[in-house]
């Protein structure tokens, strides 16, 4: 009786779904029929100066790598949710759709090209980015966030605080959408791994998982180089690079998208582990300015982070004009290009 | 002005002491890189006439003069059957007024004077650095210093060897070599 | 005579694959993309956020409709798309832009009908960006923008690109005409490369803060883009849908555009 009573005193709207026909409702498309013939995809070599797609082989990738510190081997197979394909050729697919070096007349542009750097040194970890996304050549934005929380409790929206924000940063390259999606993905597991052992996850295994992700997409034709920062009791300062070909590689300085050239040039020449606090900060931003000023595809705003023990900290979204005239005129740099006309 | 010494073809060095540079004249000097073949046979054309030039007129050009004529042929040549594909950097001093000029010109006979340049994959590396430690005041021990940045930086950096660099300094009494430590290791970060 | 016969026996074998090479210049796929042209444009204010699009409707040069609206109503009660709080613009290919616009509209109903509460913007948004990503390898070929109003009543914008990466703006263009206009509303909205007269010299010289703009002026310059993206673009023309969200409801309203 109790039950009955239970049952039927709950408010009606929630008890008319379940959890499955939700899934059913939402996740799955009408049972159409995808076996149309795919528009004709030249079989050639595509040439390896094609930054944005790695790997043309469009096989399943199953084999797993044991002994991982977390999240296990992954494969097409398990529980994992899988973005929908098309067919049986989904990189040929998509990349006939969307790749603009290769098919300069494609349906869709994606969002790629920027400058993202990170670096360790005696006072946590610098993380800065540039802030535009392009699309073929033209600015599909100049205001993108691509440093990323990764933690449960900093995740959304940046808090104006000048105290540290606990938990690790990511930072974006390459597929914007790739990139935001996967990188929240992490944060999901990142949260699940806080509540199930009740501490907080270290880089190195935060990192694995997004690398085993990403190795079990490869060939299918993702684009992300991403970098995970972060300072844990276990590790001390951390800092991992991963890309969408499978590579996770721990280091101390890292740059990576298309002004990654231009970002090193500066930052090896001046990087010390030693550095103070400001000086990092004043590095890190010049690399970021010099790559802005020669890579075309990177620009806007500079991204400033400082990772130390406590947590995160923001050190601005500036608008890189200003800072470049300021820089100009008050040390003289960049004397190729004149201040009167 | 620098060169790397190494002339590859294919997987294989070939030679590991090259001089990819030309003296033009009293005080111009030419570095040259590209398509294996035009690029010295530009390199000596280009010396060559500007050496008759000045035999015929008793007057040495200066690098802004010469740096036309080089533009002017590339552009001619462009246009030929077989272009020459080479790129250039010329880097002199006016004779008359005795100041500094450096100019920057590609196979597609681009021409552009500036304070500093480089072609090739170096460029991406070392511009940066130079945009940042550049300024038109620097003495010759600044400039060397700069240069051993920019070195440092590609050793750090590029999967290939370039088998160091050969040095040469352009003053108004001349080209001359001078020593450069191609030897130093440098650690990455 | 042998190279005549042999030619014969070739011809009666009939593998498949002799055929194949032939025809295989012949073979024209299913292409499963078309462009239904037409442009969409999102401005918010500090109580308020204006979707608006054109609804002319082409392929290729032929317009096929005059009367086909971008911007939708997400999870209203009823066709009319009352008790709505969202409102979702797609341009692109139409046919995705309606199924991904069918499809946001059940997760919002479904979510409200489960919690017994209306979906908040930000959530909406991320929901979106993941619907849009589930099909990551057969993209919806579609710019959408979502509006609404935020948990302080602010105005919300949100701009995605086809495979789902999203980010809150102030504004956004998007569609065939997306080029013409987003500089008009750099300018415009955030007052990009606008400067305070007499505030210095040279370099010295500040720049103008961007602030939140009134209603009535954004009324303007939404109109503003739309006959200036007419006269030159061939793809926008028509009608204009503006569809205005406050805190007292959404209001829909048509102006028309030139037809030619």
């Amino acid at each position: 009786m109790d039950k009955i009573v239970a049952q039927y005193s709950r408010p009606s709207y929630q008890n008319v779904y379940t959890e499955q026909d939700q899934q059913e409702l939402t996740e799955s498309l009408p049972p159409l029929s995808l076996k149309f013939a795919l528009p004709p995809v030249a079989n050639v070599s595509y040439s390896n100066t094609n930054k944005v797609i790695h790997g043309l082989e469009a096989g399943c990738h199953e084999l797993g790598v044991s002994g991982q510190s977390s999240g296990g081997p992954r494969s097409p197979s398990s529980q994992l949710w899988r973005p929908e394909l098309p067919a049986e050729r989904p990189s040929a697919f998509l990349r006939a759709m969307t790749d603009d070096h290769s098919n300069p007349s494609c349906p869709i542009k994606l969002a790629h090209g920027t400058t993202t750097l990170a670096f360790r040194f005696q006072g946590g970890i610098i993380v800065c980015t540039d802030s535009r996304a392009t699309a073929g050549n033209w600015i599909a934005s100049q205001t993108v966030k691509k440093v990323i929380p990764v933690s449960r409790l900093s995740r959304g929206e940046d808090k104006p605080t000048s105290e540290p924000t606990p938990g690790l940063l990511g930072t974006m390259a390459g597929g914007a959408a790739d990139c935001q999606y996967w990188l929240r993905y992490l944060s999901q597991q990142c949260t699940l791994h806080e509540i199930r052992h009740k501490r907080r996850i270290t880089v190195a295994a935060a990192s694995k998982i997004l690398a085993n992700l990403t190795y079990s997409y490869k060939g299918y034709g993702l684009s992300m180089g991403t970098m995970l920062a972060g300072v844990t009791p276990q590790e001390g300062p951390a800092l991992y690079y991963i890309d969408s070909d499978g590579t996770r590689l721990p280091g101390n300085l890292f740059c990576v998208g298309s002004g990654q050239t231009f970002a090193y040039g500066v930052l090896d020449a001046n990087y010390r582990y030693d550095l103070t606090e400001q000086e990092a900060l004043a590095l890190g931003r010049r690399a970021i300015l010099a790559a802005m000023h020669r890579d075309a595809y990177s620009g806007g705003f500079i991204n400033l982070y400082h990772v130390k023990e406590e947590g995160w900290v923001h050190h601005g979204f500036d608008d890189m004009n200003p800072i470049f005239w300021k820089t100009k005129l008050e040390s003289g740099e960049f004397s190729n290009v004149t201040s009167e006309l | 002005m620098a060169a790397s010494k190494a002339i590859m073809r294919g997987p294989t060095i070939i030679k590991a002491e090259d001089d990819k540079t030309r003296q033009l004249n009293k005080n111009t000097l030419m570095a040259f890189s590209g398509e294996a073949g035009d690029t010295v046979q530009f390199a000596e054309f280009v010396q060559a006439n500007v050496q008759l030039y000045s035999m015929r007129n008793d007057t040495e050009l200066n690098p802004a003069a010469v740096a036309n004529f080089v533009r002017g042929e590339l552009a001619r040549s462009l246009r030929s059957r077989s272009p020459y594909t080479v790129n250039l950097l010329l880097g002199g001093i006016d004779p008359t007024t005795q100041t500094p000029h450096l100019y920057w010109i590609d196979y597609l006979a681009s021409l552009a004077s500036v304070p500093y340049a480089a072609h090739g994959y170096a460029q991406y590396y070392c511009l940066s650095l130079l945009d940042k430690h550049h300024n038109p005041n620097i003495d010759l021990e600044q400039g060397m210093k700069l240069l051993g940045m920019c070195t440092d930086e590609l050793k750090r950096r590029l999967p290939i060897d370039y088998k160091g660099v050969l040095v040469k300094i352009i003053t108004k009494d001349g080209v001359k070599e001078v020593d450069f430590d191609n030897d130093k290791i440098v650690r990455s970060a | 005579m042998t190279s005549l016969m042999d030619h014969q026996a070739r011809e009666t074998v009939g593998y498949s694959f002799s055929e194949s090479t032939a025809s295989g210049v012949k073979q024209h796929g299913f292409y499963p993309y078309t462009d239904n042209g037409g442009s969409t444009l999102g401005i918010t204010g500090s109580d308020f956020a204006i979707l608006a699009g054109d609804t002319r409707s082409t392929s290729g040069y032929n317009i096929n409709s005059r009367m086909v609206p971008k911007v939708f109503k997400i999870g209203g009660d009823d066709e009319t798309g009352e008790g709505a709080n969202i409102i979702l613009s797609v341009v692109g290919f139409a046919a995705d832009g309606t199924a991904l616009k069918e499809r946001l509209d059940t997760v919002v109903k479904m979510y409200k009908y489960q919690h017994g509460k209306p979906m908040t913007v930000s959530a909406c948004a991320q929901r979106l960006s993941t619907i849009l990503y589930q099909k990551r390898f057969f993209p919806y070929y579609v710019h959408a923008i979502l509006a609404g109003l935020d948990e302080e009543g602010k105005g919300a914008l949100y701009s995605y690109d086809p495979v789902g990466s999203y980010e809150r703006e102030q504004c956004r263009a998007a569609g065939a005409a997306a080029s013409l206009i987003m500089p008009f509303l750099d300018n415009q909205v955030n007052f990009k490369n606008q400067y305070i007269p007499g505030s210095g010299e040279g370099h010295a010289l500040a720049a103008k803060k961007a602030e939140p703009l009134p209603l009535e002026t954004v009324k303007g310059l939404v109109r503003d883009a739309f006959t200036s993206s007419v006269e030159r673009h061939i793809e926008v023309g028509d009608n204009l849908q503006m569809v205005i969200i406050t805190k007292d409801g959404i209001q829909e309203v048509y102006h028309p555009l030139k037809k030619d």
